[in-house]
């Protein structure tokens, strides 16, 4: 599970108001190279939850990403690859996601999500 | 046959509240809420033995279909009264995903398309890889089967759209996502998985952001006429036995869906029967599983997936009634 799409997860058990972002336990985090493409990243900018993905990528170990960011930061190319890097490269292979409400914890088995609710929790 | 609050109650109940896409917060006070007609233990347990049903109908029978048929797990698009040779299905199953996307004015201009996608209903990912592709940019994909989210993540790898397409095991009536975030909303045959109508809908609403198009690709059976209340006996009969091998709940009718988005005030709704533009596929698939290699891994897999190819003629049997019919629906989510 990369960190896009830990960013767009949430939490969606009955009762809770803000289930998102799901906190990370790691067991194991892989880093994989993707190729690096600007436009991309300048897309998803705009969509993407910045703070969580920054608080993200440091519990999988990156610490790169600056706290806070502003669209014109996204003109710099150093800027750009710690970006590209955190949300793209960095990997969950194994670990938990956790309900920032409720602790309900979410396995994530070789990379997969399962998001799936128990019967007294829909 | 699983019964689980009709659309029809739960459309009333949309209609007299408002038209409004209920976000999730609401959702969970409009369940708590609901009085006489709520959604009894039983039903609930219903609901989760037919979810567990259909992860495992999934989990058993895809790699066999994947082998046969490869990573697109629905229908193929053909020309009417074509013949159709084994190697055109392929082809015909992204046509498909072309037409629907082309019915529902999806926008390719770069600064319209859309960047955002979530396909419902993923099965091994062909359509989500395909979209992804096409508009160049992130998809996810939402399936129950564990088995078919970890082979949807590795063939994703082996094409190299790692990076642009995701996997989770999750369900299509509780999905994980926030409100409005999706500008593609996509359901491929899944739709006729989805015991609750409503609840499906309204979380494909949920999840589409403002002006996102919200395509339903489906198996419905005919509209009543407004004389009738439901199916005649021997329709649902047959209806039935499908149900029970590929682990479908009730049926519905396009008009059904359509009653549906009206009521969440959703725009630019359409609907057609494209019935007749699928029907070489069930003869196709029947085809291919009679085949020496056919046979071999369907006696190889297992119950559940021999259960589902004994039923392919009915399928047939049901198009050629005008019983069921393949619909597409299509809308979009006001800004």
């Amino acid at each position: 599970m990369r960190l896009l799409t830990h960013n767009m997860l949430s939490s969606n058990i009955k009762g809770v108001t803000n289930g998102f972002p799901l906190r990370i336990e790691v067991e194991k985090v892989v880093e994989k190279s993707v190729d690096f493409n600007p436009d991309f990243l300048k897309n998803m900018f705009a969509k993407i939850e910045y703070k969580a993905l920054v608080e993200a990528s440091r519990i999988m170990g990156y610490a790169e990403l600056p706290d806070h960011a502003e669209p014109s930061m996204l003109e710099s190319d150093d800027f750009l690859r710690k970006f590209h890097h955190a949300l793209m490269e960095l990997h969950l292979e194994e670990g938990t996601l956790v309900c920032p409400e409720t602790g309900r914890k979410f396995p994530v088995n070789k990379g997969v999500p399962n998001m799936l609710l128990h019967e007294d929790e829909v | 046959m699983l019964q689980i609050l009709s659309t029809k109650q739960l459309t009333t109940r949309f209609i007299h509240t408002g038209a409004r896409i209920l976000n999730k917060k609401e959702m969970a006070v409009r369940q708590a809420s609901l009085g006489g007609v709520d959604v009894d233990l039983e039903t609930k347990t219903n609901v989760e033995k037919l979810k567990r049903g259909i992860a495992e109908f999934y989990d058993e029978s895809s790699g066999i279909w994947e082998d046969i048929w490869g990573d697109h797990m629905h229908h193929g698009f053909y020309d009417p009264n074509s013949t159709v040779s084994l190697s055109d299905h392929r082809a015909a199953q992204v046509r498909m995903i072309e037409e629907a996307l082309k019915f529902a004015s999806v926008p390719e201009d770069p600064m319209k398309k859309p960047k955002s996608i979530v396909d419902v209903g993923c099965g091994i990912g062909g359509s989500s890889q395909y979209l992804a592709r096409k508009y160049g940019t992130e998809c996810t994909g939402i399936t129950l089967s564990p088995v078919q989210a970890e082979r949807a993540q590795a063939l994703a790898a082996a094409q190299g759209l790692e990076n642009k397409v995701s996997f989770e095991v999750a369900d299509a009536l509780n999905q994980p996502f926030p409100d409005g975030k999706f500008d593609l909303v996509w359901s491929m045959e899944s739709g006729e998985h989805m015991p609750e109508k409503a609840k499906f809908v309204n979380e494909l609403a949920r999840v589409a952001a403002p002006g996102a198009r919200i395509i339903i690709v489906t198996w419905c059976h005919r509209n009543l006429s407004s004389s009738e209340q439901s199916l005649n006996p021997d329709e649902k009969k047959l209806l039935d036995k499908i149900c029970d091998a590929y682990y479908l709940p009730t049926w519905c009718s396009t008009d059904d869906y359509v009653k549906l988005l009206q009521s969440l005030s959703l725009q630019d709704i359409k609907a057609a029967d494209w019935s007749e533009y699928v029907a070489p596929f069930w003869p196709a698939v029947i085809r291919s599983a009679l085949t020496w290699k056919g046979i071999t891994s369907l006696i190889l897999s297992g119950w559940k997936t021999i259960k589902g190819a004994m039923v392919m003629p009915l399928m047939m049997k049901g198009y050629k009634k005008g019983l069921i019919k393949f619909a597409i629906i299509t809308c979009r989510k006001p800004e």
